[in-house]
């Protein structure tokens, strides 16, 4: 059973400036995407693991594909600017 | 941005749990500063991003349809997965309840259907 995200601290970490609100529901969204980037980041850092014939998960094998995918998650800047 | 106290960011238990409960395997402890850092640099760019597309709406409030758009941009949304089977996948009930609309008695439909 998954774990419950703290709302109020996700609520402030949606938001850089307080002039911004957060509207109805969008804070579940993003705690939906919070679970996708995680559930993504854990699925590659497990198969880099894997790749170097070790079974546990260490802190190099997450560097190195947290590079990768947070440049994905850079494409969410690239269409509107 | 900021010290690291100033904006303490999700907890520890709860990014070591969901990045265990995915990950399927063991997992080091030394893992967790990595993962807090990525976490940072992630809600960092997802903010931006939120209020961008906002703005760009011309809205001062982060709506549902923001992170949705954001999500397609991620490559997580696409035309083979559409928003809610991600949603019923992933998300506790609670959640759930937010954000796919339920029929309840009386032909009242919570919450109300988005516009498309």
């Amino acid at each position: 059973m998954l774990k419950r995200v703290p709302k109020t601290t996700l609520k402030s970490l949606m938001k850089k400036k307080a002039h911004i609100r957060v509207g109805t529901a969008a804070d579940a969204m993003v705690e939906l995407n919070v679970l996708l980037f995680l559930h993504s980041l854990a699925e590659e850092a497990r198969t880099k693991a894997f790749e170097e014939k070790s079974a546990t998960i260490k802190a190099h094998h997450v560097k190195a594909v947290s590079k990768v995918l947070v440049r994905n998650s850079a494409r969410g800047c690239l269409g509107l600017n | 941005t900021g010290s690291a106290k100033k904006d303490p960011g999700l907890s520890k238990s709860y990014i070591m749990s969901v990045f265990k409960h995915f990950a399927k395997t063991k997992v080091s402890t030394d893992v967790y500063p990595v993962l807090k850092e990525i976490m940072e640099r992630y809600f960092d760019r997802l903010a931006d991003d939120l209020e961008m597309f906002a703005a760009h709406a011309k809205r001062k409030t982060i709506e549902v349809e923001d992170v949705e758009l954001l999500m397609r941009r991620q490559g997580f949304v696409t035309d083979s997965m559409p928003v809610n089977v991600l949603i019923e996948k992933y998300l506790p009930m609670e959640s759930r309840k937010l954000l796919i609309p339920v029929a309840t008695s009386g032909n009242y439909v919570i919450p109300k259907p988005r516009r498309k």
